[in-house]
């Protein structure tokens, strides 16, 4: 609360200090030449003020929390906690939780009773934070404004110098995010590498989760092969929704590059995109609803007894065609990139359209279809809504369409959503799989992209 | 042309009747072609018909001023989209402050300062990286950081919006570069003719022009991450929320979430909900996507 306070202190502080510094660089070019605009030289002023205290502030929040704990278990409510660490840590979480008001009261009858501590500890500390934050930012503020700035200081310059920083900071989120993906499952996938051997994990094929509520229960070790699940995820994903999405994808493409008048393909083109645009979590809806009791009901009477409400092909189906404008696009785009030249030549010599597409344009056009494939493929594999609400739980080994399989995003799901204390070996194999999952798409758009970057400089 | 010669016989003639029947196979080829052509387009946007009337037929019952402003309820005749509209709003605000100035942030640097080293390259790996990394895949790392690592709280639309940012800024930037680039170096040189600093090319000048097309972008990623559910599954945002949540540290569901969870329900009126809340998310997203495409016929230069 007063770090917040804090904050705007800090935000009045920059204020006063640029618009000094402002009018100061005013008065100096009344008297003659400027280096820099009066607006650079009170930009310096604030941006001096600002990101010392603002540094601060971000440094100090992470930093009370620590802070706060240790205190609290100094004191005599804090000693009587129980000591196991879990248990702790889950009582001292509740009663900053009740502290704050952000629920009223706590499943742990400890943590109602240290609630008023934890307010009290917390205060003071975000007092002292508070107080910090504004010394630094009238420090920062008054050693600034001490030096007096003549005519020939570049403000300018050194605002500039922030704003590069700035900019590279910012470009450097995206390497912090793939740097957090790879650690933060990588270090999941390890824990659970140490409850479950890597080889039974990758070569078994036999993947039931369920670890038993009581020790001496059946089963209780729980079996995580997961050959069905990638099985199921590139049964689904990778063959039968392809077999949907490429021939459509690819003769849309043709049809609106090649045939389709201008004015048609203005119209058809952004419908076509609007299948790109629908929230997978309708597609799922809608497999479920529809499509899958229609494909069970042409599996039964095609003689399949098996044919499962959850169906492979009912799933897979409806993938395919969310998939139809991404081939679509890839397509368009590598077709238009072959040069007009082999087009027309081919035109010339009277080869019909179909024959200049089919034998001309395709074949040069082939390694960026590929790649669109690919690309369309690695993002079937990550698709997650679609399979969870029309494909099933059971992991299955089959090649049946009409049975019900179960793929990797499926498993995530189930695995995370459950109630399950975090350490357990059916959560982290969600992180295992989830790295699995992340490395197979990594390759595949990797692959993807080299196809597409050799095809492009192949016509350039 | 020898082949052709050799295969029809040397004194082949265009009216003789070999050469019309194969003209007229090729022809009739060429239109087949085409109407496969024609046809692959149409299946598609059959389907997508098909599904927008499936919807509309299920769920236009279900609309009703009471079913905007209610709650979730375990009740399918009391049950409402207003909590998790709320919470959709609530969680795109988070991504759209987060995203957009890092996302803008990120494509100027890569554009217009970035020196061509390995560093460099490797930023541009993984943004393009990024951008197609499955959404789950950003659940299970907002659960690992934001959730276990940083303590925050759960099934807030602040942990929610974190996530969907990280997701969404990869396509800000992709969108941004593109635009940026698509400004012509002629509106650069001219600012630094006339002694402008760099920075003030890029903020005075490049980036305003550039700005139609970055904003299209952000609108479809921002569509996008309206209409993601898995991540936020992930995080925990599918927890029985009756109360609309009033700050971005509540507990809160959002619109997708919010029909993946009636979709569950054993309940047959749940049935009509669940259609209807699509219908509001698919009034949403196509608001959205057509917002992006007047800015992109409205704004867009041909240079």
């Amino acid at each position: 609360m007063s770090l917040t306070l804090a904050f705007f202190a800090v935000l009045l502080i920059a204020a006063a200090v640029g618009g000094t510094a402002y009018v100061r660089a005013k008065r100096l070019r009344a008297a003659g030449r400027l280096h820099s605009l009066p607006s650079y030289h009170a930009a310096h002023g604030a941006l001096w003020v600002l990101a010392p205290a603002l540094l601060l502030i971000a440094a100090w929040a992470p930093m009370q929390g620590m802070l706060v704990n240790q205190a609290l278990l100094a004191t005599p409510e804090g000693q009587a906690l129980p000591q196991e660490p879990a248990r702790r840590q889950a009582i001292l979480q509740e009663a900053r939780q009740i502290a704050n008001n952000q629920i009223a009261g706590g499943f742990n009858p400890e943590s109602n009773s240290i609630a008023p501590r934890v307010r009290e500890i917390e205060s003071r500390y975000s007092t002292l934070g508070a107080i910090a934050v504004i010394l630094a930012a009238i420090a920062a503020g008054a050693f600034l404004l001490t030096r007096r700035h003549g005519r020939e200081f570049r403000a300018r310059t050194a605002v500039e110098r922030w704003m590069k920083a700035l900019l590279l900071a910012a470009s450097m989120i995206a390497i912090l995010t793939t740097l957090g993906i790879v650690l933060s499952l990588l270090f999941e996938s390890l824990r659970f590498f140490q409850q479950v051997p890597p080889a039974d994990f990758l070569f078994g094929a036999n993947w039931s989760p369920q670890t038993a509520i009581r020790a001496d229960q059946a089963g209780s070790s729980g079996a995580f092969g997961s050959i069905p699940l990638f099985w199921g995820t590139i049964f689904i994903g990778a063959i039968i929704a392809m077999i949907v999405a490429i021939p459509l994808g690819l003769m849309s493409a043709i049809y609106l590059t090649q045939y389709a008048h201008a004015r048609v393909r203005s119209v058809l083109k952004p419908l076509l995109e609007i299948l790109a645009g629908v929230p997978t979590v309708v597609y799922g809806y809608f497999a479920a609803l529809t499509v899958a009791p229609a494909v069970r009901d042409l599996g039964l009477t095609l003689g399949i007894s098996s044919a499962s409400s959850e169906s492979a092909l009912a799933a897979g189906l409806v993938m395919g065609i969310m998939i139809i404008p991404f081939v679509s696009s890839m397509a368009d785009d590598s077709i238009a990139a072959v040069p007009s030249a082999m087009r027309d030549g081919s035109l010339a010599l009277g080869a019909t359209r179909s024959e200049t597409i089919r034998k001309v344009l395709l074949p040069a056009a082939l390694p960026g279809v590929v790649g669109g494939v690919l690309l369309a493929v690695s993002r079937a594999i990550g698709e997650t809504m679609i399979v969870v609400m029309a494909a099933g739980l059971a992991a299955n080994l089959t090649v049946n369409p009409f049975a019900s399989v179960t793929t990797v995003t499926v498993q995530i799901v189930q695995l995370l959503t459950g109630d399950q204390e975090f350490d357990s070996a059916k959560t982290l194999a969600a992180f295992a799989l989830g790295l699995v999952l992340f490395l197979i798409t990594l390759a595949l758009n990797l692959i993807a992209l080299g196809f597409v970057r050799r095809y492009r400089e192949a016509y350039e | 042309m020898s082949s052709i010669a050799a295969d029809l016989g040397a004194d082949t003639r265009w009216t003789d009747e070999a050469m019309r029947a194969r003209l007229r196979q090729r022809y009739r080829s060429e239109r087949i072609f085409k109407l496969l052509g024609f046809g692959a387009v149409a299946l598609s946007l059959g389907f997508l018909a098909f599904l927008l009337v499936t919807m509309l037929w299920r769920g236009i019952g279900g609309l009703s001023l009471d079913f905007l402003t209610a709650s979730d309820s375990t009740d399918p005749a009391t049950a409402g989209v207003w909590g998790a509209l709320k919470g959709s709003f609530l969680t795109i605000i988070v991504t759209m402050a987060l995203a957009f100035p890092i996302g803008v942030l990120s494509a100027i640097y890569l554009e217009e300062f970035a020196p061509r080293n390995r560093w460099t390259d490797m930023i541009e790996v993984s943004i393009n990286n990024l951008a197609a990394v499955p959404s789950i895949i950003f659940g299970l790392l907002g659960l690992a950081v934001f959730l276990n690592f940083m303590h925050l709280p759960r099934s807030a639309p602040l942990v929610g919006g974190l996530t969907l940012a990280l997701m969404t800024m990869p396509v800000i930037v992709i969108a941004g570069r593109n635009a940026i680039t698509s400004v012509p170096p002629s509106i650069r040189e001219a600012a630094l003719g006339v002694g402008a600093s760099k920075m003030q090319v890029v903020f005075h000048h490049v980036l305003p022009l550039a700005l139609p097309g970055i904003l299209t972008g952000t609108i479809i990623g921002m569509a996008r991450a309206l209409g993601e559910t898995a991540p936020l599954l992930m995080i925990g945002m599918r927890a029985f929320i009756a109360v609309p949540p009033g700050g971005i540290t509540d507990p809160a569901s959002v619109l997708p979430v919010q029909i993946f969870l009636w979709s569950d329900e054993v309940s047959r009126e749940f049935v009509e909900k669940t259609s209807a809340a699509i219908l509001v998310l698919l009034v949403f997203m196509l608001l959205m996507n057509g917002l992006a495409i007047y800015l992109r016929n409205r704004f867009e230069r041909r240079w």
